[in-house]
């Protein structure tokens, strides 16, 4: 037996069971293992060890992925049956992320026939704004991710600004105002005091930038610290860098977390012309936190894998944060990450949004639109594992690589900070 | 003169005052005579946006970087502040008039500074501040003449200077890995990733360990006491320095990681941890003098990075490049003694994760998997991550494969339909010979899962790697599902007689029960008869 050959040291052991089966002669199987009476398929199904139904599961919605891509729906159909039968959204992490994807995957499998995918998916279209800020912001309570990510970019943005007097931070993307908390608690405790603080959030909802701008209104008087804000009411790609009201002589910071993916939709240009706009307003310094993950290949079927690969980190995570009937982590995993595959797998065109990219793509693009990296650096690092090691939390990293930040579960990246500043002179 | 008091009351009666003010009390001093009382606070622009109607002034390089700016007109001892001047100049005892300062700053001044490169060369980025901007133009522009004695940091500006003097090598500073720092940044740095890898480490193992937490803690106290334990710690200078620092807590909990970490080759995990200290430090003692000289847990460290060398085929490259950097020179091997220690850990729990049974334990740590672990508890619940990860291997070896053949998802069928329908055929028909074990009400899932093959292209294209690394799962094999075990193809057949053999261990192999965590029940039936 080739034991030593393939990584699967799991099917190789001696010890296996599954050997000694093989070897068996031709026999009734023995009882002690088998269940008594072979069931029927749904009552065998329920049978199964949660691995062994977490490996059908990834087996079928592997299979339904290719079907889909290949427009056979029949297949798709029976598949699609399977799965329901052993996904739930009440499960455990596997049961819950099939069942994410497979109604993706179902949307998906409807795009042929424009009338169906109209009625039935265009209207129950996507949640509304505020319910996926509120999500968010659910997600950001429980797992400490964004947190970090949080922790990080202030860290920058603060390191940059250091001497300013007057900062003017804009967020693109607004949905929760946790990070200019703390971004307020780090500037009042600067030695030479707070500067005067502007905060710019481009928002699509009006409930949103209030929420922000009362919450951070109410804690920039408490630490007396001069706070102004602005807020925007566009979606991200009918942005006009005009209405940003850069004053010059005022230190710029752009904060753009989990939102600059959204431009990527259009097409190329879009992207490149909000980036030149950008550095137009010359910013000290521009922090990115994006999903650390390719969502953004034209194949369905690589971004199916992409996809499944990264919510299976994060759904792994939210089962061992909070417990399986918390209304939060519920609303985190449909509301949130649902909306999220669901408009990875089955859209396509302008509807698609989450067009995730890995750091590397986007440092490609922010150097093509003349800006520098500016290196997390390692006070920044030091401060987030502070911070993580004060959270208590395990499983969680942050790793740093090439001057970028990375929020892990176990080993899997899943969010990248990265830090730029406009490169006008050199 | 008292007229003069009075005509001038407004301005000088408050400048006198004020100068009252602030010399008896220790007050804010105040400069200039305000038109305001002495309470007022001086109006502050925003910073940043200076006063549009300020004076903007461009000071000479040779003005900003002087000292003394501030000259006593009468016996012309210099100053560097106004302030200072000021009191000074009252110790003349000059008579009113002569005391009040002329020429009293009419307007506001901001300052640009002269250096035409500089940010703050222009008047929008002009320094309100004329101290700010000399100190502004000494630090960017200026020459670094203060130096501190005891690191090699320059500095231009004397405050600087003084202000890091208090600080500099007050503090040596220690990681936790052993090195010495005398330098704070230095040592920061080196923080940031020595602690890396430490954590890493450490968490790698410790974070999926739900069960066996229990035995590693009791493994450490039994570990720690008297021989500090074996550090984590990769590379930098382990060995030695390792047996000085104290335990803590933190140590404490990567200890038993650590020493899991070492792949047990050998078997024997079983047999719990008797006396952890005695034989760690026994064994190696008489046979390893060792470069460690320092005590007992020198030992053990250089015992197991001695039995880097050694050890057994699996000796891992984890093992190798936790300890090698350290050890500069190979320790002559010690298996037994390796061995002792790794017998003395119960179930060494791979990098992995287990509570499992010995057996599945050398399953999983393997050193590539360092990178890819798979976190799960093994026998319930694994985690998505885990199970991806599973079906990748699972899918990269031909057992995978096999099974998935076995299973009906087969994956080798260029033209769907047909072939399908052939295999269909073909397996429905063996599957009512399997009868007794599956009813033919079950035969549904399987053929629907028959049917349901991957339509591959020979490369494999259609779904990518499941895993960046492996070959992706639905590997395609030369054609032909060898279901049967007609020979046609690869040897998907089971050695134990092909088509019976094959399904009953998948039979078997769906109720596989825990422990063996390997690959997966269902799935790793054909897995064995690679």
């Amino acid at each position: 037996m080739t034991q030593e050959e393939n990584g699967s040291s799991t099917s190789t052991t001696s010890s296996s069971p599954l050997q000694s089966f093989s070897q068996m002669p031709l026999s009734p199987p023995p009882a002690s293992t088998a269940p008594p009476t072979p069931p029927l398929p749904s009552a065998y199904l329920q049978n199964l060890r949660s691995d062994e139904r977490g490996l059908y599961l990834i087996h079928f919605l592997l299979n339904c992925a290719n079907h889909v891509s290949a427009g056979r729906l029949d297949h798709v159909s029976t598949l699609l049956q399977h799965i329901s039968l052993l996904s739930s959204p009440d499960g455990d992490a596997m049961q819950r992320l099939s069942a994410a994807f497979s109604t993706a995957l179902a949307r998906r499998s409807l795009r042929p026939f424009p009338g169906l995918y109209q009625t039935l998916v265009g209207s129950s279209c996507s949640a509304s704004a505020s319910a996926i800020a509120a999500a968010r912001h659910d997600f950001v309570n429980l797992c400490p991710f964004l947190r970090l990510a949080f922790a990080a970019s202030n860290q920058a943005i603060v390191e940059a600004m250091e001497g300013e007097k007057l900062v003017h931070v804009i967020d693109l993307g607004a949905s929760d105002p946790t990070q200019w908390i703390e971004l307020l608690q780090l500037l009042a405790a600067r030695p030479e005091g707070p500067p005067h603080l502007r905060l710019t959030a481009v928002s699509e909802s009006k409930e949103v930038t209030n929420q922000i701008s009362v919450c951070l209104t109410k804690e920039a008087e408490r630490l007396d610290v001069p706070f102004q804000f602005n807020a925007i009411l566009t979606d991200m790609n009918s942005l006009d860098v005009e209405k940003l009201k850069v004053k010059t002589g005022e230190a710029l910071a752009v904060s753009s977390v989990l939102s600059l993916h959204l431009l990527l939709g259009n097409s190329n240009c879009q992207i490149e012309d909000f980036l030149n706009a950008l550095w137009n307003l010359a910013p000290k310094i521009m922090v990115v936190t994006e999903q650390e993950s390719n969502h953004n290949s034209p194949v369905l079927t690589e971004r199916f894998v992409e996809a499944l690969n990264y919510y299976a980190a994060v759904f792994d995570c939210l089962e061992l944060t909070a417990p399986r009937n918390s209304v939060e982590r519920a609303r985190v995993e449909r509301v949130l990450l649902g909306e999220e595959i669901k408009n990875i797998i089955a859209c396509e065109g302008a509807e698609r949004k989450e067009r995730h990219e890995r750091v590397e793509s986007w440092g490609k693009r922010m150097e093509a639109a003349g800006f520098g990296r500016v290196p997390m650096g390692y006070y920044g690092l030091l401060h987030v594992r502070r911070m993580l090691q004060g959270l208590n939390c395990e499983g969680y990293r942050v790793r740093e690589e090439k001057g970028c930040f990375f929020v892990c579960w176990q080993d899997r990246a899943l969010f990248s900070v990265s830090a730029w500043r406009c490169r006008r002179f050199d | 003169m008292p007229m003069e008091i009075e005509n001038s009351s407004a301005m000088t009666a408050s400048n006198s005052g004020s100068a009252e003010v602030s010399c008896s009390s220790s007050g804010p001093p105040l400069s200039v005579p305000l038109p305001t009382g002495p309470p007022a606070k001086k109006k502050r622009n925003l910073p940043g946006m200076p006063d549009p109607d300020a004076e903007v002034v461009a000071l000479s390089p040779k003005t900003l970087m002087a000292t003394n700016r501030f000259v006593c007109e009468i016996c012309n001892k210099g100053f560097q502040r106004d302030q200072n001047l000021q009191l000074h100049r009252r110790g003349h005892n000059l008579p009113w008039k002569l005391r009040q300062r002329t020429g009293k700053e009419p307007r506001k001044r901001v300052y640009v500074c002269p250096e035409s490169t500089c940010v703050h060369h222009e008047p929008s980025r002009a320094l309100g501040d004329l101290t700010g901007i000399k100190k502004h133009f000494c630090r960017k522009h200026g020459e670094k003449k203060w130096k501190c004695e005891k690191c090699s940091k320059r500095y231009a500006v004397q405050s600087d200077w003084k202000a890091h003097a208090k600080t500099c090598g007050t503090r040596e500073y220690r990681c936790d890995c052993g090195t010495l720092f005398s330098r704070r940044d230095s040592f920061i740095t080196h923080r940031a990733f020595c602690d890396a890898l430490a954590e890493e480490s450490a968490k790698v193992v410790v974070a999926p360990l739900s069960q066996p937490p229990k035995e590693e803690r009791s493994l450490v106290p039994a570990m720690s006491p008297p021989p500090p334990p074996p550090r984590t710690c990769e590379g930098v200078g382990l060995a030695m320095p390792l047996q000085q620092v104290a335990p803590t807590e933190e140590e404490e909990s990567e200890n038993p990681p650590n020493v899991p970490q070492y792949p047990p080759p050998v078997a024997a995990p079983a047999p719990p941890l008797p006396s952890p200290p005695p034989p760690p430090p026994a064994p190696p003692t008489p046979t390893n003098p060792t470069r460690n000289t320092t005590a007992t847990t020198g030992k053990s460290t250089s015992t197991l990075s001695g039995s880097t060398g050694t050890t057994t085929s699996t000796t891992p490259s984890l093992f190798a490049s936790l300890f090698t950097s350290a050890t500069p020179t190979g320790p002559p091997p010690q298996p037994t003694s390796y061995t002792d220690l790794i017998s003395h850990m119960p179930e060494p729990p791979s990098l992995c994760l287990s509570t499992v049974p010995p057996a599945s334990v050398f399953m999983q740590p393997r050193p590539t998997d360092r990178r890819s672990f798979t976190p799960s508890i093994p026998t319930q619940h694994m985690s998505a991550t885990a199970l991806l990860q599973k079906a990748a291997q699972m899918g990269a070896t031909s057992s995978g494969s096999s099974f998935l053949k076995g299973f009906g998802l087969d994956i080798s069928s260029p033209s769907p339909s047909e072939q399908h329908q052939d295999h269909r055929g073909i397996r429905e028909s063996a599957f009512q010979q399997w009868g007794q074990q599956l009813e033919p009400d079950s035969a549904p899932l399987l053929s629907a899962g028959l049917g349901l093959g991957l339509h591959y292209d020979d490369s494999g294209m259609s779904l990518p790697d499941l895993m960046m690394g492996p070959p992706s799962l639905f590997v395609s094999k030369p054609a032909t599902v060898d279901f049967l075990g007609l020979g046609m193809g690869p040897t998907v057949g089971s050695p134990t007689g092909g088509f019976p053999g094959l399904i009953r261990p998948i039979r078997g192999g769906l109720d596989l029960g825990a422990g063996s965590g390997s690959a997966g029940g269902p799935f790793g039936g054909g897995a064995t008869q690679g």
